[in-house]
């Protein structure tokens, strides 16, 4: 046999082989009969559900609002400063010098408008020689737990001021120029961490409101300290004028709310500057979630009482870890509802239905390990701290909030 | 000339993987019936001669027949698609390895690797829609399956008397397999694995004898009794169901939960394989031969606890099939007639442990071999094909081709001295 042949043949067969051997996986399509893995739901009712107020927390906010609007009175707002200058780091410490001298400091807030308008009222500045390491915290002071008389006497007073450096592009600004005894307080103090706080309110009275940019806004307008200070090399010879600017690392407008409407009660609410809150309690039973299972959602769905259009409006939520009291409306120093922090979820409202996902907390409940208590809804941040949110509560006839549960089982 | 053995060589390391079925997720899956591709051309459980008159290579009674050491490979690639048309799929592996030394025409020796079982699956359900209380949800599953159990075999070719040979072979089973099973809810996977490792042995008494010989036939028989020597135990590792947010397979940090664990259970006895077979092999003079055979195989393990995507096992299986092998002559001028030519039949039936349910499979095979060189190389090819279908349910169409390749070489044998 002609062995030229033979090879040919065989070599033929393997490379057909081989081609005819690509791997090719395609999912045989069946029916679902006996296989496991199971998809499975179950609606809970919320059965208590009440809202609440606390004092307005503004520490978030992207503005520090000085005047009145809509019922609020924005008392005054507080400010600290860091401890280390922007770029250089410079301490306060660092004044100590006796080579260094402070010539003067100015503390400049940002309007929000780029113009002045018709009204341009004084301000005025307070700070606090005796106030240790701690003056205010940005999240919890308010005007029931602030005592604004441990602030100095009024050091500075200031109106804005239009700064046309840029002339594309105009800002104003309130700058309050300081005298720099207040240095030495800052920096001769045995305490570490010295607060360089302060105080701006209004000097007298307004019936309109003034905005400025806070630093939460993040866009480096926030308030700023800026220090003046010459350098000595010798006894005759100093350096030119310098300056050091130390950005804000808090700041809080104290805020009177204005009394809550029926509306506000009836209905759940949540609103910054109201300081409404909700809780609401889901009848769980006991509902065992299946070993192994993992919840897909467990929504907690609230229906708007508003009709207006919302946009970018969210609300955000945590498992409280104490027992709620639901029989009415309530209004608290303090907020007596504790969040579980691993429990926070936040959810924005669209089409005027808010659901909110739960499962994290659902979970651990369905497992039995965290007691079910309720759950909190408060405004989020990022809101408009001024618009207050209101929900059907249970006396809706088809708009009652409820949890709807989706879990798999493997 | 082709690269002939660049080819082989790149075949035998090509690690792919058996085609998928559905039934393959009934516990460890479908046992293998054949394993050398001389066998699965004749549509043999390997009992009867298949590759050489008189020598089957997955029988080692009749090793002592071969006139050659052998170093032999199969590789197959498996088709198999749903019976209404609307999806197949193929895939590729390796079907055993094998070197044998027959010594001085009355023993043999033999190791071979070969899988055991085919546990390849990845099938998925239909999509199911639904409403819960104004949430739209759509969800489909999908599973997946692979690995398998590999036995390691020894055996030993032993003779009785002039006309009786006895072949022992111990296999060493193990192995790993995993399984992924996914259920799909409004485009989001949630997936779980199983992984487990295998660890066992069986052993096999083969029998080969010639029964009956005159001029025109001869009539041999043969017999295997496998039994479990360890049932196979193991560790499974059950991974927590996790929501696969970026459709990774795996599980990521960003998935949730933000921690899966993973249960650690030994299982034992959960695969434990018992057969017994036999076949007549009948030999005319003019080198046709034909032959049946019938096996009963069992898996007599005690421990349901085996966690396959479904949730019932492969618990027996009874084969019957027959067939003609007409041997090529090395020594023929023409070489139409150095070609062995296989043709079979035959019909499986697997009942399932729990349900009871029988999955059927009957089958055609077709198959030719070519010696080639003078130390006996040959090279054989097979293609079967036959429907596989449980009782009032799926069907699947099944089409199977391998190839083997079988290279002999002088060991142990009388040289013929130089003159």
């Amino acid at each position: 046999m002609n062995k030229t042949f033979l090879n040919t043949t065989i070599g033929l067969c393997l490379i057909g082989f081989t081609l005819f051997s690509a791997c090719e996986e395609a999912a045989i399509p069946v029916d679902g009969e006996g296989t496991p893995m199971k998809l499975d739901t179950i609606s809970f009712p919320v059965v208590k559900a009440v809202s609440y107020r606390t004092p307005p927390e503004m520490g978030n906010t992207e503005y520090l609002y000085f005047g009145k609007k809509d019922g609020y009175n924005f008392q005054y707002n507080l400010i600290k400063f860091d401890s280390s200058s922007m770029t250089a780091q410079t301490p306060f410490s660092y004044y100590n010098d006796s080579l260094v001298v402070v010539d003067s400091l100015m503390m400049s807030l940002r309007f929000e408008k780029d113009t002045i308008e018709n009204n341009n009222p004084e301000f005025q500045l307070r700070y606090f020689p005796d106030g240790g390491d701690s003056v205010f915290t940005e999240l919890e002071s308010n005007y029931f737990n602030f005592d604004k008389s441990s602030a100095s006497l009024v050091i500075s007073t200031a109106r804005m001021k239009t700064d046309t450096t840029d002339s594309n592009s105009t800002k104003v600004f309130l700058n309050f120029m300081l005298d720099t005894t207040i240095m030495k307080v800052f920096k001769d103090t045995n305490v570490t961490d010295f607060n360089r706080s302060f105080l701006v309110e209004l000097v007298n009275e307004e019936t309109e409101s003034f905005n400025f940019i806070s630093m939460d806004k993040g866009d480096q307008y926030g308030p700023l300290l800026t220090v003046f200070y010459r350098q000595f090399l010798s006894d005759t010879v100093v350096l030119d004028t310098v300056q050091r600017l130390y950005n804000s690392v808090g700041d809080l407008s104290i805020v009177v709310p204005p009394e809550v409407s029926d509306e506000d009660t009836s209905f759940l609410s949540v609103g910054m500057a109201m300081g409404l809150k909700s809780i609401v309690l889901v009848d769980m039973g006991d509902w065992v979630l299946p070993p192994k299972s993992v919840v897909s959602s467990a929504e907690l769905i609230f229906s708007r009482a508003q009709s207006d259009t919302l946009e970018n409006y969210s609300v955000i939520s945590y498992l409280i870890i104490n027992e709620g009291v639901y029989q009415s409306f309530s209004s608290f120093v303090e907020d007596p509802y504790k969040e579980e922090l691993n429990f926070y979820t936040a959810s924005s409202v669209i089409g005027n239905v808010l659901k909110i996902n739960h499962r994290k907390a659902a979970t651990e409940i369905g497992r039995g390990k965290i007691t079910n208590y309720g759950f909190k809804l408060q405004t989020s941040i990022s809101n408009d701290p001024f618009t207050t949110v209101l929900f059907h509560n249970l006396n809706s006839s088809d708009s009652y909030p409820v949890m709807r549960v989706i879990y798999v089982l493997p | 000339m082709f690269c002939l053995r660049k080819t082989i060589l790149f075949l035998l390391l090509i690690s792919g993987l058996g085609a998928q079925s559905i039934f393959n997720a009934y516990g460890l899956g479908l046992s293998k019936s054949f394993h050398h591709t001389s066998a699965a051309g004749a549509g043999s459980i390997g009992l009867v001669p298949t590759f050489h008159p008189g020598v089957s290579l997955d029988n080692p009674a009749t090793w002592p027949g071969l006139k050659f050491t052998f170093i032999s490979g199969s590789y197959g690639n498996r088709s198999v698609g749903s019976a209404n048309g609307n999806s197949g799929n193929t895939g590729n592996g390796f079907e055993k390895i094998q070197f044998i030394i027959p010594i001085k025409d009355r023993y043999g020796f033999g190791l071979s690797l070969k899988p055991i079982n085919n546990h390849n699956s990845f099938f998925k359900t239909d999509t199911s829609s639904f409403d819960f209380q104004g949430k739209s949800i759509t969800a489909n599953k999908e599973f997946r399956s692979g690995g398998g159990v590999l036995a390691g075999s020894i055996g030993l070719a032993l003779p009785l008397n002039e006309k009786m040979g006895l072949g022992i072979s111990l296999d060493r089973l193990f192995g790993s397999s995993r399984d992924e099973h996914s259920l799909v809810l409004n485009s989001m996977a949630y997936r779980l694995f199983n992984i487990r490792t295998y660890n066992g042995s069986s052993f096999n008494l083969n029998f080969a004898g010639q029964f009956y010989k005159n001029d025109k036939m001869m009539v041999l028989g043969f017999a295997r009794i496998s039994m479990t020597g360890k049932p196979v135990s193991g560790t499974m590792y059950q991974f927590d169901l996790f929501e696969d947010k970026n459709d990774s397979y795996t599980y990521d940090p960003g998935d949730y939960p933000a921690t899966v664990e993973v249960d650690t259970i030994e299982v034992s006895d959960i695969y434990a394989p018992n057969s017994f077979s036999f076949g007549l092999s009948v030999g005319f003079k003019n080198d046709l031969n034909i032959f049946g055979e019938f096996q009963m195989w069992s898996d007599e393990a005690s421990n349901a606890d085996f966690a396959s995507i479904y949730m019932d096992q492969i618990g027996s299986k009874i084969h019957i099939g027959g067939g003609m092998v007409r041997f090529g002559n090395m020594a023929a001028r023409s070489w139409p007639d150095k070609l062995t030519f296989r043709a079979g039949a035959f019909k499986e039936s697997y009942s399932l442990k729990y349900s009871g349910k029988t999955i059927n499979e009957n089958g055609l095979s077709l198959g030719f071999g070519f010696k080639f060189a003078a130390t006996g190389n040959q090279i054989d090819f097979s293609y079967r094909t036959g429907s596989r279908s449980i009782d009032g349910g799926y069907k699947e169409l099944i089409q199977d081709f391998s190839i083997g390749v079988s290279l002999g070489d002088i060991w142990f044998l009388r040289r013929r001295g130089k003159q």
